[in-house]
């Protein structure tokens, strides 16, 4: 058997890369998956489906029309009455209600967006969304103007690590939500106190993680900078940073994603905003379909803002590109989408955050 | 039949321009002066002596090669030099100037390739040029000059990674010569390259010290490779770190590959194996670990 034909038919082969192809297969397969699942558990009647909808009552005296019951308690009460010979109920087995299925929520994705709030002073789906990314931007805009700098300084130099690293690494161990009164005590009730614990909840992580990239950078490369004559300043700027910065920005994506945890939690402190007061509500009115769209809506914004950020990088960091051949000539400014980019944070450069932090 | 048995002129008689040679060297000026050097590790009680009593002096344009086993300080007595360490004692001149931590005046190479991933192979020869205050224009001139001279003018425009390994250390070796060091440092540049790069590495940098008025010093454990390279080889020992002997190197410039069986080339090599690996007492190196075996097993019982 041709040894090539066989690599071609080895899915599991250890620590082999799969061809673009495949990874892309498997891309659309790991979400498949998933939907596959749900779309079984929902449209296969006799799949769970623990609730009966009442379609005619029959002569069950409390039952009514659309009415939802339990499958032991419908089946009981038409024993009843058949036993007395009365007319039974008819029903079909339903899911609950919070476990809408796809097509609803797929519809939902877009009558989320089309429906007006049931209160005037109410934002649509839009405006809570939009209140989220603000808010989640300015949190971790204002982190990283300060935490970046300083995870550079502590990794750069002993003198910034050793004045704070201690003390940051206390505060990391502080849970943000915990400081949520105080935040609103001191920040008022609007968006301030929300941002604030997102900052809480990046900045102290930042610090660190980046100082730990930073530490890592290869000291032989700063040992030949320095045969090259570059002075101190120069050696931060010249060599430090552009030897680091992929890896920072890597951070920064998982740092990002971190922030949308917090989002949720900051969103209840003070007045509840965005998107979490988008869910609630909806919640509360029972609409679970856009209860459904809107937690899927986060993970959307978030998975194609990282692939976006992936993708940009490719763009910013040439050299991290891989390509085919030494010898290519022509080169596009424009790296190719696949399959770089949808890899969210590959295997290789995918730092073992917490080990880092706790190193 | 080994080396050994071969019967060979002595390694230190020389050919007439070969004498004639070492005699122009010595005259010309001593660019690097090392007196009495001496490092070591740990405080005065647990003092871990690297090596000591380390002196000589460089000639202008020479080609020194230091070799020694592993672990006897070549590295530790090149970066000193190079200022990327501190010595323990005695000094080193260069040019008559004290050297006090890393200068563009001392390029070096390194095993590992250390050129910067961020920056583009013209880029990278650029980085010195930049640093000392040049131009853009003008490091980027000197860059394309460096990198024809290296051969690699074709590909000024790929990044590191895109290179092979012998491309990647012809582009650190012009990037440390872009700077026009007094001296060339090169801790076993060729070391991690394959055996047919690696000669083809050895030509390509006895062509370009000949175009350049640079002095070089590299370190190798290739004894082959000292042989074929080097003016004067500097032969270390170990236990600790000195310098057994400083041999001038018999075999007439231009050098070939067909030296490589000639009587000087031989007799060179003969009397570097026997300071690198000298003779052992047959027997005496097997006994040892046995000898330690049977008292372990003593003291158990
Ligand atoms: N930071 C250090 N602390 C203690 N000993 C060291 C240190 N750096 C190097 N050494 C010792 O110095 C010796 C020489 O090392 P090195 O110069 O790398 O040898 P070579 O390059 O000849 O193989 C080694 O035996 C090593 O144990
Ligand atoms: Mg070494």
């Amino acid at each position: 058997m041709p040894v090539a034909g066989k690599n071609n038919h080895d899915w599991l082969g250890l620590k082999k890369e799969l061809s673009p192809r495949r990874q892309l297969q498997l891309t659309v397969l790991s979400f498949v998956l998933p939907l596959a699942a749900w779309a079984l558990v929902s449209y296969v009647p006799f799949l769970w489906h623990p609730l009966v909808r009442v379609t005619s009552a029959g002569d069950v005296d409390y039952f009514i029309e659309d009415m939802e019951v339990p499958r032991a308690q419908f089946e009981q009460e038409n024993a009843k009455m058949r036993a007395q010979n009365m007319t039974p109920a008819e029903g079909m087995r339903v899911n609950p209600v919070y476990f809408p299925p796809p097509h609803a929520v797929a519809r939902a994705f877009y009558t989320a967006f089309k429906t007006p709030p049931r209160l005037p002073n109410e934002p649509w789906l839009h405006e809570s969304l939009g209140h989220s990314i603000r808010t989640i931007c300015w949190g971790f805009v204002i982190s990283s103007i300060f935490g970046v700098p300083l995870g550079v300084l502590c990794g750069t130099y002993r003198f910034f690590a050793r004045l704070q690293e201690p003390f940051v690494e206390f505060f990391r161990y502080l849970p943000a939500p915990a400081f949520g009164a105080l935040c609103v005590a001191i920040l008022g009730i609007d968006d301030p106190p929300k941002i604030a614990i997102i900052f809480i909840g990046t900045f102290f992580q930042q610090v660190l993680v980046i100082a730990n990239t930073v530490r890592k950078v290869d000291p032989a490369l700063i040992e030949a900078a320095q045969t090259l004559g570059a002075s101190r300043l120069k050696l931060l700027f010249k060599v430090i940073i552009p030897a680091s910065i992929t890896d920072i920005y890597t951070d920064m994506r998982i740092l990002l994603g971190w922030a949308w945890t917090y989002l949720i939690v900051a969103e209840v402190v003070g007045t509840m905003s965005g998107i979490t007061f988008f869910i609630n509500q909806q919640a509360r009115y029972r609409n679970f379909d856009n209860v459904y769209a809107a937690i899927a809506m986060i993970g959307i914004i978030g998975f194609s803002t990282d692939l976006f950020l992936a993708w940009l990088g490719t763009v910013m960091f040439p050299w991290k590109r891989r390509r085919a051949s030494v010898l290519r000539k022509k080169r596009s400014w424009f790296p190719p989408l696949w399959p770089e980019a949808i890899a969210p944070v590959s295997d290789e450069e995918k730092p073992n955050m917490q080990a880092d932090v706790a190193r | 039949m080994s080396l050994a048995e071969l019967k060979l002129p002595d390694y230190r008689e020389q050919l007439p321009e070969v004498a004639a040679r070492f005699r122009r060297i010595s005259q010309r000026e001593v660019i690097l002066r090392v007196d009495d050097l001496k490092k070591s590790f740990g405080a005065n009680g647990s003092e871990h002596i690297v090596f000591n009593n380390v002196s000589l002096n460089i000639h202008r344009r020479e080609f020194i090669c230091v070799i020694g086993p592993s672990g006897c300080g070549k590295s530790t007595f090149i970066r000193i030099i190079a200022g990327l360490d501190e010595c323990s004692g005695g000094t080193v001149l260069l040019d008559n100037h004290d050297v006090s931590g890393p200068g563009p005046d001392r390029g070096m190479v390194f095993q590992g390739y250390t050129l910067f991933p961020w920056l583009t192979v013209k880029r990278n020869v650029m980085f010195g040029l930049e640093m000392r205050g040049k131009s853009h224009v003008t490091a980027e001139a000197e860059a394309r000059q460096w990198l024809d001279m290296v051969g690699l003018a074709k590909f000024e425009d790929l990044y590191p990674h895109e290179l092979s390994g012998g491309m990647k250390q012809r582009v650190a070796i012009a990037r440390a010569l872009a700077n026009e060091p007094r001296i060339l440092i090169m801790d076993e540049p060729f070391a991690a390259l394959d055996a047919q790069t690696r000669c083809q590495m050895q030509a390509y940098l006895l062509q370009i010290w000949k175009k350049v008025d640079v002095t070089i010093l590299f370190i190798t454990h290739d004894l082959d490779e000292a042989a074929y390279l080097a003016d004067r080889i500097l032969v270390m020992g170990s236990n600790p770190g000195r310098v057994v002997e400083f041999i001038e190197n018999p075999v007439p410039r231009p050098r070939s590959a067909a030296q490589f069986i000639s009587p000087e080339f031989l007799s060179l090599k003969k009397r570097l194996e026997e300071l690198i690996h000298p003779p052992v007492e047959t027997g005496e190196e097997e006994k040892l670990p046995m000898i330690k075996l049977t008292v372990a097993g003593d003291e158990v019982e």
